[in-house]
């Protein structure tokens, strides 16, 4: 037995260089014919190339077309499978001795830093400060490897320090109590058409109607023959004053921005928001019921500048239901900032239409939004002084500082309290003398202070040594002079910008388990650990399975997780750039922000659901179930849905719709606008979905420009590229999945001919919104068949689905790469593999769905390690 | 004549500074004003409601044909230590404040009616208080004009003007210029 084992390990000392070295006869039977110094075949020397590093990604490429079959090429029947095993595995010895030589030199992850979400986050759940803005100040994070998470693309310079100092006072100025007691709470009413604003001109224009009991209001009769004139002399007579409901005909545009912009917010905080909407059908100075239930968009606008005019930037807050001709209430709490006021949209209303006929509103028959007013309530505080207070101070006294020559202490700097925006009614509510908190032992409260907010911004426990380095600079301070707040907020700056806030730092090869609760609150709160998961840390038990697996279940379920939906969605499917393009608007008459909004907000409520439900990887891109809303149920023909709230509609045998792979959003994002190509849509897919990256294309090759026009199809176009021989082999991978699709336009539409702006048939209306004029042509007929590069062929979007639905273990494993990449911050090795697979195959065995896939990620040795 | 009104004129105003200077004079008096923004008879309502915010000021009497107003109240109370000068300005300032600067007040005119003109515009417009305040306001501005009433459901605009120093086409054209449709005649 003993004279066996020892055989064994002899054998497998001498079989272990062999193991890992290239397999040259195998090279020289199949492969040298073709790459070699004189032939070099797609550029590839594989005499020469070099066993060493630097050639790792290469040795990589040669293992993987070898190990599919693809090389040698057209020969798979020819070489024995023993032969091609053999050399695969040898090969792959080979390779993973190259990486662990390359990880030797370069380190396997680099130590990254916080990206502009995760900073942003982090600091609103330190200093519980829910929806202070700060990423928007802050460089660009650059991506890698599909993900802005990662080292390779964390960069810092002068310009991240310079920012994170700003970033790091604008915080500390907005969680510091400067009262004594919280700004009086402001309940304020809006009309819609408050005066200096842009509905009360169009009011007067006939772009809408002021309503009373759901009739025209007598004292103000819709514009008709004649306009109402003076807007100035209507607001002194209280037109818009006098508790009339506003009723809209006319979509937000370049020159027409509603806003409620009477409450410019002055005390940064939550605030209660109510507003009652209802739709209705103008019949030339009658009011009708509706066509359905409409949708109005609410956004929060930040006034720059002095606040006058239009085009703010703004942020979507949601859309609400406008039920016909009954009043819905629509009631709940944001937070809003300095500055901050809602602005709306009738988002449903058809963009571009308008009344501006010779009769104004009493020419125009159609769709209106009623919004009866805005209530605004806050700033709401459960406690004062507030949470993000006493997370800096916790509960030391606030007294009121004297300021003149006999004072000892500097105190601290304050802004006034003032309304910024003339067009705000709200009065800032100010309070006399200089408030701030007091210590009768400073440096005993510092330490004790420090001590429990650097743990929580370093998401990790502190030495003593580095607290004692804080509690010394609040020392320095208050000997120059500065009063305590002063002095501290020194220290809680410089810890805001020290490296153990602003980075992710794990130890080298296996994560602690501090680093294990940031790997996981960061992968899906996109933030720090909160108190639950950093005790549990602290306590030693969160490497337990059962443990870990309650609280990634614990997190994912948390409001939080959303973070997650919307950064993972945002990178790996690109979601970021769903507005990189306006469409065509004489070919895509029928886009509007609304159809947009709906289209990320479907992409995200899928994933969600897949989330939720634990669905198969399938399901990515084939689906029985879509989640929909009305404006994209209609866009896509699905009937019986209603109003603007995502949920979950079944589909109707045979409808391609639901999938990611057919999702209007990342259609929209695959096009540019005007026209679609089957390259990059197949180049999406390949990478994305199915996670086989095609090469990127050689330099010298121009882009292939589609025909809109109507004359000649991209397929036409793309079938002479293809004739090439150099082009065909990257393209016979990439295309097929793009012909699919080629069923589904720029917006994500399906067609079966492609629009036109030159030749073509006459266009039917199909389900574009009566009040949109179209100007478009049918052109030539799509032809959505191809051939996958094993040669299993589809004729429709139907038909590809099927055939890439079926590899489920190649979907949930691009998946597990994907998720991986995300959640550890750095790209998967090539020695990953076999742990990804593992990963897949335990999963599978567990059903296979993308829940269970994020909980067998979490506890491989693959997530858990640096 | 002219003497006669001209004294009568400077006596109504100067009836409030009576008591200026005087520790507490308690009795009340009655003036009358012109008041602008009265340029229709619905208007009373609104002119009642701005002088029901007014504190110490008491609407005794409206005369819609020649926009006029009769005030009474307590000089000493409401405008202690006012000169003279300084008392119509107040009540002005007053009235505007409560009315949104719809309704304003000014001395009684001086020019005799029966040197005035009255003249009618045919006019087109929304049927709506607002507008009509706006067409008032872009004739009334004028100078020559010394009352003007306004009605887009009847189609018309009147006017008392001073034919030395406005006419109609005057009018007509500031009326245009603020968009309101002039009618031919």
């Amino acid at each position: 037995m003993k004279y066996r084992i020892l055989l064994t390990f002899l054998c497998t000392l001498v079989l272990l260089p062999s193991a890992r070295a290239q397999p040259t006869a195998f090279f020289e039977k199949n492969c040298y014919s073709c790459h070699d110094a004189e032939t070099k075949k797609g550029g590839l020397d594989l005499k020469s190339l070099k066993g060493d590093p630097t050639s790792f990604g290469r040795w990589v490429k040669v293992h993987d077309r070898i190990e599919s079959g693809e090389m040698p090429p057209g020969k798979k029947d020819k070489v024995p499978a023993s032969d091609r095993a053999a050399a695969v595995k040898s090969l792959h010895g080979f390779v993973v001795k190259l990486e662990q030589a390359k990880i030797a030199g370069e380190g396997r992850t680099g130590t990254r830093r916080l990206t502009r979400v995760e900073y942003e986050n982090t600091l609103r759940d330190l200093l519980d400060l829910p929806g202070i803005p700060l990423q928007g100040e802050l460089p660009a994070d650059g991506s890698a490897h599909g993900f802005d998470n990662n080292s390779d693309a964390l960069d810092i310079s002068h310009v991240n320090l310079a920012k994170y100092l700003e970033a790091a006072d604008r915080a500390l100025d907005m969680a510091i109590a400067t009262r004594p007691s919280a700004p009086v709470v402001v309940k304020q009413r809006i009309s819609l058409a408050n005066p200096h604003g842009f509905v009360a001109h169009v009011l007067l224009h006939g772009d809408g109607v002021l309503l009373k009991n759901k009739q025209p209001d007598p004292e103000f009769p819709p514009a008709g023959e004649h306009l109402h004139i003076d807007q100035g002399a209507h607001e002194r007579m209280g037109s818009f004053r006098n508790g009339a409901s506003v009723g809209l005909f006319r979509h937000e545009d370049e020159s027409f921005h509603p806003y409620f912009n009477e409450f410019v917010t002055i005390y940064p905080g939550q605030y209660r928001v109510r507003t009652s909407l209802w739709a209705f059908q103008w019949d030339k100075g009658k009011v009708l019921a509706a066509r359905g239930t409409e949708a109005a968009r609410l956004s929060i606008v930040t006034l720059t500048g002095d606040g006058r005019g239009g085009g703010h930037p703004s942020t979507v807050l949601g859309y609400y239901d406008a039920p016909s001709m009954e009043e819905k209430l629509h009631d709940f709490t944001t937070w809003l900032n300095p500055r901050e006021i809602i602005g709306f949209n009738a988002g449903s209303l058809a963009p571009g239409a308008n009344t501006r006929g010779k009769l104004r509103a009493m020419g125009f028959t159609g769709p209106a939004i009623a919004c009866d007013y805005l209530d605004i309530e806050g700033p709401l505080h459960q406690t004062w002084p507030p949470a993000s207070h006493r997370h800096l101070f916790g509960d030391l006294p606030m007294v009121e500082i004297k300021v003149g020559k006999d004072s000892t202490v500097r105190a601290p700097k304050r802004k006034l309290d003032r309304q910024e925006m003339g067009q705000g009614k709200n009065r800032p509510d100010p309070v006399k003398g200089i408030w701030t908190v007091s210590s009768d032992d400073p440096l005993a409260d510092a330490d004790r202070l420090l001590g429990k907010f650097l743990a929580r911004a370093f998401r990790r426990p502190v030495d003593a040594e580095v607290r004692k380095q804080y509690v010394a600079k609040v020392a320095d301070r208050l000997k120059a002079g500065d009063c305590f707040e002063t002095a501290l907020r020194w220290a809680y700056r410089a810890a805001l910008c020290s490296p153990d806030f602003l980075y992710h730092v794990e130890p080298a090869g296996k994560l602690d388990d501090h680093a294990l609760a940031s790997r996981l609150s960061y992968f899906f709160w996109r933030s720090m650990p909160d108190e639950r998961l950093a005790g549990l840390a602290g306590a030693g038990k969160l490497r337990e399975a059962e443990t870990l697996r309650a609280e990634t279940e614990r997190l994912i379920k948390d409001p939080k997780a959303q973070r997650f939906v919307e950064d993972f969605l945002g990178q790996w499917l690109k979601l970021r750039q769903i507005a990189n393009n306006d469409p065509d608007r004489k070919l895509y008459p029928e886009f509007s922000a609304y159809l947009q909004d709906s289209m990320v907000a479907e992409t995200r409520a899928y994933f969600r659901e897949l989330l939720d439900k634990d669905l198969h990887a399938g399901y990515l891109v084939k689906s029985d179930f879509a989640m929909l809303n009305e404006k994209l149920a209609v866009h896509y023909g699905i009937p019986g849905v209603s109003g603007s709230q995502v949920r979950r509609v079944p589909l109707p045998a045979g409808s391609p719709r639901g999938a990611f792979l057919t999702q209007a959003s990342l259609l929209k994002i695959t096009s540019n606008g005007t026209t679609t190509s089957p390259v990059p849509r197949g180049a999406f897919v390949m990478d994305r979905l199915l996670g086989r990256p095609p090469e990127p294309p050689p330099p010298d090759i121009t882009a292939i420009e589609p025909d809109v026009r109507g004359a000649t199809t991209i397929r036409e176009l793309l079938d002479k590229h293809r004739s090439n021989a150099a082009c065909f082999a990257c393209h016979a991978k990439m295309d097929p999945p793009g012909f699919a699709l080629e069923s589904f336009d720029v917006i994500g539409g399906f067609r079966t001919r492609y629009r036109s702006i030159g030749m073509g048939d006459p266009a039917p209306r199909g389900s574009i919104d009566p009040f949109i004029g179209i100007g478009f042509k049918l052109g030539p007929a799509v032809d959505p068949s191809g051939e996958l590069t094993d040669g299993r062929q589809f004729k429709s979007i139907a038909e590809f689905q099927d055939l890439i639905a079926a590899d489920r273990s190649a979907l949930l494993g691009n998946l597990t790469r994907q998720f991986a990449v995300y959640g550890t911050g750095r790209d998967v090795s090539f020695s990953d593999r076999e742990q990804i697979a593992a990963i897949v195959a335990n999963a599978e065995k567990k059903g296979g769905g993308v829940r269970t896939l994020i909980h067998e990620l979490c506890q491989s040795r693959l997530f858990q390690t640096r | 004549m002219n003497k006669l009104f001209i004294a009568a004129a400077v006596f109504s105003l100067t009836v409030p500074t009576i008591g200026v200077g005087q520790k507490e004079d308690a009795t009340p008096i009655r003036v009358k004003h012109q008041i602008t923004g009265l340029f229709s008879k619905a208007r009373e309502t609104d002119l009642r409601d701005a002088f029901a915010e007014v504190d110490g000021i008491k609407l005794v009497e409206i005369d819609f044909a020649n926009a006029e107003a009769t005030l009474e109240y307590v000089p000493a109370k409401v405008f202690p230590n006012a000169k003279p000068e300084q008392v119509i300005q107040r009540l002005d300032a007053m009235l505007k404040s409560a009315s949104r600067h719809t309704f304003g007040i000014k001395p009684l005119r001086s020019t005799p009616k029966e040197k005035l003109k009255f003249i009618e515009i045919a006019v087109g417009g929304c049927d709506c208080k607002a507008c009509a305040l706006a067409a008032y306001e872009a004739v009334y501005k004028l100078d020559g004009v010394e009352t003007a009433t306004v009605d887009f459901r009847e189609g018309r605009l009147t006017a008392l003007i001073d034919p030395e120093k406005a006419d109609p086409s005057k009018l007509e054209a500031a009326l245009k210029q603020k968009g309101v449709t002039i009618k031919a005649r």
